[in-house]
């Protein structure tokens, strides 16, 4: 499982990953638009730097969850995740229902507002050059090694170490962990890095097993619910058809 | 029938004006003819056309039950009005979401595509079935007018308590399901409305919504043409609706406390009194009218009723599909008129076939006299004021297509210009900058950037005819672009020359051998150099040479320019430091912030800062 760890303290805001990202990608010109979120990401910007107060620079990009909310969310299946961990996207599949953009947490899918044809745009952790041994545009431009790129276990074992031996440097955290099953885009900063989530703090039990009890009651709920009716139509009919011959005996009593 | 025809010429004037929204949606896509968002990206079609539209045709399952399982026979009256309504607001739910998709022409992907871990392919699956159930429940009625249907017809009804059955399971399963679509997002739906009971919370209500549909639909059509309505029934109904609501507010109530949630309602945001409001007219005063016995009895009183619980509950849908999310920033998303024009539409336009087959097959016990034609009236012109008094039924079919022309003609006309055409950011053009001793620069208006000395700048270089030393080009029949008109990427090289301004008709309409010499292969070089026609490109005596039409980015344009200058002067002034970063990256601060904004002003009085548009809103 590949992974990458974002060290804030590193980054010095040059911007060298969003260039190269955009160059690998050919993405297009990007002007804030009406639709544009604040933090800089959009269909054409698929990482940003954040620029926070005192000379803070965070990157922000697709976490690549290891259980993502927006592939369990995608009712075709046009988003998945391969066999490095990344998140990507088959345009083909797609129909447009933004469901993904609804359900992540971290708020990273953008949407292409001003095309005829609009897809879902999101950083996809450069899947085609580290399936051939490369790897992704961000973490190979990158000239202070605040980002980097590796095994996800390595890299968690790092971002420990580089805490552990730099007491009072780091918030005692590392962002990417734990959260909502871990995702495979991990930081450690000296601020706190909430914001990426405005301001709320995830818990660990992944988003899809929210989900996954109501997915799993559909069978039971639809033979239950068929059957149910079957059973009360059986006995309202049953108590017509006695009732009507009841009604007949007595009648044909009369008739005696 | 003047109220009928008056109804209809509505219906079809909100259809043109639809029409005229629709054909905008789809030629300039969803950006510009909408107010959804990154942070927002489902707005009013999703809250209103598909989360209430599955709602508000829950009466169909609801009256199959009553009906067909439950054998209250009394029912049987009202049941094919509802099982039609419940045809067109699947069939409305449908046509709304192939607006709302992206990729509309994509919607029967689901079919091959599955994901069943997917909430929302479930619904998908769940309305293409119960469309279906639905089709095959109401076609016996058309099908009485046809003898050649006759067999489809009789086959349909020995079928139909299968169906019936398999409708009321299809539904519960999607009207609780719409609930689950939200059960992934735990962080964004604000805790009064996030449950993991959610689908359960979600079936209660459509129920008590699609009897109060039911109830409304009959009132009101019966309003319109003027029958009785079915008191009796409808009394019934609602004497049902309020042990539901009362249901449904205990649940959803019970659960808040259950689960520590209540909590919550202490809290002053504005979600808050959207809770208490959505709560008391989608069930508290319903249900407190529906046990006085004099409300159940009159129609004036049962409408209230109906009126109120319908929009307190489509609030909740609303709510629940995106308006009380806290993850969305501080963006608040109000529809657009283009969204409400296209929702008024699909309602409209399920209205229109909801009256033809009323007024065509037997829905009602009675079918209602045709209110568009009078055969017996014959067409004549009137001798006083000249008008020509045609038959009855197509003057009035004349009004609809005239009401929908003139609709469209202004929906078009108020859709043309800003909106539609503009780039999305206001150009600033280089004389804002007049005035001003210093300029805010900052590209990607993300709030830090440098501030400039501009008056200073021309000062040092030689006042008055100095502005081309950095001003080194304007486009065509300009004299003060903007820099990013051509440097139009914050980090990428960008095309500035527009090969279709040059060639379309809408253009400057030239043909190909005005810029490529004739005979050769027609590319870049075989084309004429731009200035060898604009000769007002290059102002005289600008330092920087323009030779290619591709423009390098922003950020490198402002680098390039500022620091190949600095550098000069670094070394024949003996200043090493004017070409390092912090002499013009000092003191970043953002200006978007509105305190730091207010000081920033004070401290600028004086210095005349000129900012860019984006803050001055």
């Amino acid at each position: 499982m590949k992974a990458i760890l974002t060290d804030t303290t590193k980054c010095i805001g040059c911007r060298e990953c969003v260039i190269a990202c955009k160059k690998r990608y050919n993405l297009e010109n990007d002007i804030p638009r009406r639709w544009s979120a604040e933090d800089g990401l959009s269909a054409r910007n698929w990482t940003s730097i954040i620029e926070r107060p005192d000379d803070r620079y965070i990157r922000k990009q697709c976490r690549h969850c290891l259980e993502p909310a927006c592939v369990s969310a995608c009712p075709v299946g046009a988003l998945s995740k391969n066999k490095d961990g990344a998140v990507v996207y088959d345009s083909v599949k797609c129909m447009g229902c933004r469901y993904c953009m609804m359900a992540c947490p971290f708020g990273i899918p953008r949407y292409d507002w001003d095309r005829q044809v609009p897809y879902i745009r999101k950083c996809i952790l450069c899947a085609d050059y580290i399936a051939k041994g490369g790897q992704p545009a961000c973490t190979e431009a990158c000239p202070t090694k605040a980002t980097i790129f590796g095994e996800r276990d390595e890299l968690v074992a790092e971002a420990h170490r580089r805490i552990d031996e730099n007491p009072g440097k780091y918030f005692n955290r590392v962002w990417g962990e734990h959260e909502i099953g871990g995702t495979q885009v991990l930081y450690i900063s000296d601020i706190d890095l909430s914001f990426l989530t405005y301001g709320q703090s995830l818990g660990t039990e992944p988003l899809p097993d929210r989900t996954s009890p109501a997915m799993h009651a559909v069978p039971y709920a639809f033979f239950g619910m068929a059957s149910l009716m079957a059973g009360l139509s059986w006995i309202t009919s049953r108590r017509t058809k006695l009732r009507e011959q009841t009604e007949e005996k007595e009648e044909g009593g009369e008739d005696e | 029938m003047n109220r009928v025809r008056n109804f209809k010429l509505i219906l079809w004037m909100i259809l043109g004006l639809g029409a005229a929204v629709a054909t905008a949606r789809f030629m300039f896509g969803l950006g510009v003819t909408t107010n959804l968002s990154d942070r927002t990206p489902w707005g009013l079609w999703i809250g209103f056309d598909v989360m209430s539209g599955v709602a508000l045709a829950a009466g169909g399952f609801v009256l199959t039950a009553t009906v067909y399982i439950f054998k209250l026979d009394k029912f049987h009256s009202i049941v094919r009005p509802a099982v039609l309504t419940a045809f067109l607001g699947y069939a409305a739910v449908a046509v709304g979401l192939l607006f709302d998709l992206g990729l509309p022409w994509n919607i029967w992907h689901m079919i091959i595509f599955w994901n069943p871990h997917s909430a929302l392919f479930e619904v998908g699956w769940c309305v293409m079935l119960y469309l279906t159930v639905l089709l095959l429940e109401f076609f016996p009625v058309p099908a009485e007018e046809f003898g050649f249907l006759s067999k489809i017809r009789n086959f349909l009804i020995r079928l139909r308590l299968p169906l019936v059955i398999a409708g009321i399971a299809l539904s519960t399963l999607h009207q609780s399901s719409l609930g689950s679509l939200f059960l992934i997002m735990p962080y964004n739906l604000h805790p009064l409305w996030y449950s993991p009971i959610l689908p359960v919370v979600f079936f209660i209500s459509a129920i008590g919504l699609g009897l109060m549909m039911v109830t409304f639909e009959s009132l009101f059509t019966a309003w319109l043409y003027r029958r009785k309505p079915e008191m009796e029934l409808l009394e019934r109904l609602g004497a049902a609706a309020r042990w539901v609501f009362l249901l449904y507010l205990a649940v959803r109530l019970g659960d808040l406390a259950v689960r520590g949630q209540l909590v919550h309602l202490g809290g002053g945001e504005w979600q808050v009194g959207m809770f208490w409001v959505e709560l008391a007219i989608a069930v508290v005063i319903p249900t407190v009218l529906l046990f006085i016995r004099a409300v159940r009895r009159s129609p004036a009183g049962l409408m209230t009723v109906a009126i109120t619980s319908v929009t307190g509950i489509v609030l909740n849908r609303i709510n629940v599909g995106g308006l009380v999310h806290i993850n969305r920033g501080d963006t608040l998303y109000l529809p657009a008129w283009t969204e409400i024009a296209i929702t008024s539409a699909v309602i409209a336009g399920a209205a229109v076939v909801f009256l033809f087959m009323v007024e065509k097959f037997n829905v009602w016990e009675r079918r209602p006299a045709d209110p568009d034609a009078e055969p017996t009236r014959k067409p004549k012109f009137h001798p006083v004021d000249g008008s020509w008094l045609g038959e009855p039924g197509i003057a009035a079919r004349t009004k609809y297509s005239l009401g929908f022309i003139i609709a469209a003609a202004i929906g078009f006309a108020l859709l043309s210009g800003g909106p539609v055409e503009s780039r999305g950011v206001d150009p600033t053009p280089a004389r804002m900058a007049r005035g001003g001793d210093t300029l805010w620069i900052d590209g990607n208006l993300d709030g830090y950037g440098t501030s400039f000395p501009h008056l200073e700048h021309i000062r040092r270089n030689g006042g008055g005819r100095s502005c081309v030393k950095c001003h080194h080009m304007n486009l065509p029949h300009d004299r003060n672009s903007a820099c990013y008109q051509c440097h139009s990427d914050m980090y990428l090289r960008t095309d500035a020359f527009r090969h279709d301004r040059h060639s379309s008709p809408t253009g400057a309409n030239l043909a190909c051998t005005e810029c490529h010499v004739k005979g050769q292969v027609r590319n870049v070089e075989s084309a004429k150099r731009c200035d060898e026609c604009h000769n007002d490109l290059v102002p005289p005596g600008s330092s920087i040479k323009v030779k290619q039409y591709r423009a390098v980015s922003y950020t490198e344009a402002m680098h390039r320019t500022c620091i190949g200058c600095h550098t000069i002067v670094a070394t024949s002034k003996d200043k090493p430091d004017l070409s390092r970063c912090t002499t013009c990256h000092k003191g970043q601060r953002n200006v978007t912030d509105a305190t730091v904004l207010a000081s920033q002003k004070r401290r600028l009085i004086g210095k005349r800062m000129v900012l860019p548009p984006i803050y001055r809103k």
